[in-house]
């Protein structure tokens, strides 16, 4: 195993490949090349690296970029690896393929401290180069910050960390320093959030929304994270319209993953998801709806498409970062 | 009380939609069944309407409610071409489905209207929020418009729109008294006059390449544009609608409305912002400066075809004056090019050629923008390097740009050749694209009327159109002038090599 990557090379590489890609395609009709950010993928080694590329896969058609996939082999001596391959797809009805390119290296701990200068150097001039930390630990590492000082914009999953209330606080220190960030236990709950603001697009029930007195949150045990970012939002919100409900959270029954709950006078709200299924019943009328789970795909497609601030998001983060606190030392 | 709505996220979710009625007139129709209920269900299946939401269908034949809901079912099944059923969106949905059977011009058909809304209102929570589609024979829209004027459903407790398909009028005088009825009992902010072409994705992309960038904006005038293409091509004959076709022709059926349009989109001037009345501004300021001809310069200007039979596939098809239900000695152009010019500082003495026809060599539409050629020919070779640059703008199939422009072959010779970058919609953002009628309909629920075409837009286009229509009424053609399978009359290409111009085959 080599100890150092030479990025002129890996560019040299990229090169090569274009090259080899247009002649190797069908025809000689060629190859569109297609680029909109640097991706920056930051995964354990032992990590399903199948799934992984094949999300990175599913991502390229609508956030084409170059991808640079980073293995964490996690201990032992200081090396560093690396390889150069493409992602083509040829899109219905088309003669050309489409394609992106892919560099993956494999890092230990021990070089984790000199990936922002082969990191650098491989960044595609001119576009947004976007963190994705999958890593649960990596976090946690001194290394960490320096690497996410590269991007402007750093995505992890605080619902994955060992301690999310720590990560929940360590996200709301970065975002105070100006840190664009995404975190996917916040964006699972778009779709959730968006069926609640529409009942409240009916002038009837916003008029009602000043009694509110109860909310009520249920969740599933996978959901700890994402309970507290809704929490935080739901209050929130409902402070900015002065009302003042009381707030409880407790465990979701078997099978529904979180459950939310608004009652107050003439209003009865409730969005409970279950499997591939959204349904809200808004004082007894109910509204069933087709909502696929939020896969790792679908997450990074939406958090993709926000590279700028998202204010609405880091009011709740800060929120959820001073909620978490209490409730997980309890 | 809160009288803004305290959960919206603009930067994640999809636009608001508020609470509405949809009410179809012409229920038992094609459109119906086709697009407007699948582009319905699919906003459903997506999320995309608020929980209070339901439709009426309207139509003579005596239909239960849930009658209605299984034909709607079929139809959704059919006609939804990329969209997964699911039962149990479609069981709410259904929830949603109302019928009310009458004829248009029977007073009692809008009183029992009034009654199955003031039920739907309190059962459905739709706020009194109504949208009236009417999708019905043009002859039944000002009947229907007055018949809810008339029973009071043009005004309620929540907002009233009304949607008109297609034509509106057959000429200016028709167009402007069709206007005047409607407004007896709607405000013309309350009317949608829909136009399919301006709710594709590609067709508002053009608003996004042309004021998004800074680099195009530059050259998008008579100084570097040579001339402007837009064609609206079909490879299918009139299929069964010949006798509806023969009242129309490609020039009322197309130039005066779809390709107008996008001429205008593609033409018209920066607006102050993107709200939908500027939008709407400067489109109608470009068609009232398109210059209006002369019968001299129709005879030169313009010409219409009529295809007849051929050989396609080796397949047999007929000529127009063999289809079903077509007069055979027919004198409707089933082809129409036209060159236009617009009378403004942009774009004086830029030629602007339209062509729309049936049974041409393929299906496509399309926008190509000639630049000029390089002032010095430098790389003189075969005349290669004075190959105009294109800027084509994909509509359907295929949505998307590309910009077409000389390299050097790779060698050690200085020889160039034309090369493609190309930017394709579909594969470029891998999500699937909405429908027209998916988003014009979402448009006219939220009241944002960007895309619909307006009053002094419409008599704007019939201005263009009528002195062409006035020439070719009064002269007799000698038809079939094209080939079925072909890219039309010879004469089409003699009018464009008149400029020293030649039509693109795309």
């Amino acid at each position: 195993m080599g100890a150092t990557v030479a990025p002129g090379k890996i560019l040299k590489d990229l090169a090569e490949l274009w090259v080899s890609t247009a002649k190797a395609a069908d025809g000689g009709a060629g190859v569109l090349r297609a680029c909109s950010m640097t991706l920056l993928v930051l995964a354990e080694a032992s990590e399903d690296s199948q799934g992984l590329g094949e999300t990175i896969a599913a991502l390229m058609p609508e956030h084409p970029a170059r991808a640079i996939v980073v293995r964490m082999s996690g201990p032992g001596e200081r090396s560093l690896t690396e390889r150069v391959y493409s992602q083509c797809w040829m899109p219905f009805g088309q003669r050309k393929q489409i394609c992106c390119e892919q560099v993956e290296i494999t890092v230990s701990d021990a070089a984790l401290a000199d990936l922002p200068s082969v990191v650098l150097p491989l960044a595609v001039p001119d576009l947004p180069l976007i963190l994705w930390c999958r890593s649960p630990r990596l976090a946690a590492m001194p290394e960490f910050l320096p690497i996410a000082a590269m991007a402007q914009k750093v995505i992890v999953d605080s619902g994955t960390m060992a301690d999310p209330a720590a990560a929940l606080n360590l996200l709301a220190v970065l975002s105070a320093r100006g840190v664009l960030l995404g975190d996917l236990s916040w964006t699972r709950l778009t779709r959730w959030r968006e069926m609640l603001a529409q009942v409240f697009e009916n002038q009837q029930y916003l008029a009602q929304l000043g009694k509110t007195s109860d909310v009520k949150l249920e969740r599933g045990e996978a959901f700890a994270v994402s309970a507290l970012y809704m929490t935080a939002w739901l209050t929130g919100c409902l402070a900015d319209s002065g009302v003042h409900a009381s707030c409880s959270l407790g465990p979701a029954p078997e099978g529904v993953s979180v459950r939310v709950q608004l009652a107050g006078e003439g209003l009865a709200v409730e969005l409970a998801r279950s499997e591939d299924r959204m349904v809200v019943t808004v004082n007894g009328v109910s509204q069933c709806t087709n909502l696929s789970q939020p896969t790792d795909y679908l997450l990074m497609r939406e958090e993709l498409g926000i590279v700028r601030r998202d204010p609405v998001f880091e009011r709740a983060l800060t929120r959820a970062a001073s909620l978490a606190l209490p409730v997980e030392t309890k | 009380m809160p009288i803004q709505n305290p959960f919206q996220d603009p930067l994640r979710f999809e636009r608001r939609v508020p609470e509405c009625a949809v009410v179809i007139f012409g229920a038992n129709g094609d459109l119906t069944r086709r697009k407007l209920i699948p582009a319905l269900y699919r906003l459903a299946y997506d999320r995309r309407l608020a929980a209070g939401f339901a439709i009426v269908g309207i139509s003579r034949t005596p239909m239960t409610d849930d009658a209605f809901r299984e034909k709607m079912l079929e139809a959704v099944k059919q006609f939804s071409e990329d969209t997964t059923f699911d039962a149990d969106v479609w069981s709410g949905f259904a929830q949603g489905l109302f019928y009310v059977a009458g004829d248009i011009a029977d007073p009692a058909l809008y009183e029992s209207l009034g009654r199955k809304l003031a039920q739907i209102e309190a059962s459905q929570h739709t706020g009194g929020n109504v949208l009236f589609y009417l999708s019905t024979q043009p002859s039944q829209y000002a009947q229907a418009a007055q018949g809810l004027g008339a029973a009071g459903l043009g005004k309620g407790n929540g907002r009233r729109r009304l949607v008109v398909e297609k034509p509106f009028g057959h000429d200016l005088e028709s167009a402007r008294e069709l206007s005047g009825r409607l407004h007896e009992s709607f405000d013309e902010s309350e009317v949608y006059r829909i136009d399919h072409y301006l709710g594709k994705e590609t067709v508002q992309n053009i608003l996004a390449f042309r004021f998004g960038n800074g680099i195009f904006e530059p050259l998008w005038n008579r100084r570097y544009v040579n001339n402007v293409q837009i064609t609206g091509a079909e490879s299918i004959g009139v299929e069964g609608r010949g006798a509806y076709y023969q009242e129309a022709g490609a020039l009322d059926d197309m130039i005066q409305n779809h390709l107008l349009q996008v001429m205008a989109t593609i033409a018209m001037e920066p607006s102050a912002s993107f709200r939908a009345s500027s939008v709407r501004d400067e489109r109608s300021k470009l068609l009232r400066s398109i210059r209006p001809m002369t019968p001299d310069e129709v005879r030169r200007n313009t010409v219409p075809g009529q295809y007849g039979p051929a050989r396609i596939g080796g397949q047999d098809v007929p000529g127009f004056r063999q289809e079903q239900g077509v007069d055979p000695q027919s004198q409707t152009n089933t082809y129409a090019a036209v060159t236009l010019f617009v009378d403004n500082w942009r774009w004086a003495g830029v030629p602007f050629y339209l062509r729309t026809g049936k049974r041409l060599a393929k299906r496509v539409t399309e926008i190509a923008i000639q630049f000029n050629p390089a002032p010095l020919h430098i790389f003189d070779q075969d005349g290669l390097d004075s190959a105009p640059n294109l800027l084509i703008v994909r509509i359907q199939p295929e949505e998307g740009i590309s910009l077409k422009f000389l390299s050097k072959r790779p060698g050690s010779g200085m020889t160039l050749r034309p090369v493609s970058m190309d930017f394709n919609y579909g594969s470029s953002f891998g999500e699937r694209s909405p429908s027209a009628y998916e988003t014009l309909l979402l448009d006219a629920i939220i009241g944002d009327a960007t895309l619909y075409t307006r009053q002094d837009m419409v008599e704007a286009s019939w201005s263009v159109v009528e002195p062409i229509q006035n020439v070719w009424r009064e002269t007799t053609f000698d038809y079939p002038n094209y080939e079925s399978g072909t890219w039309g009359p010879a004469a089409s290409d003699e009018m464009l090599a008149r400029c020293g111009h030649a039509w693109r085959k795309p």
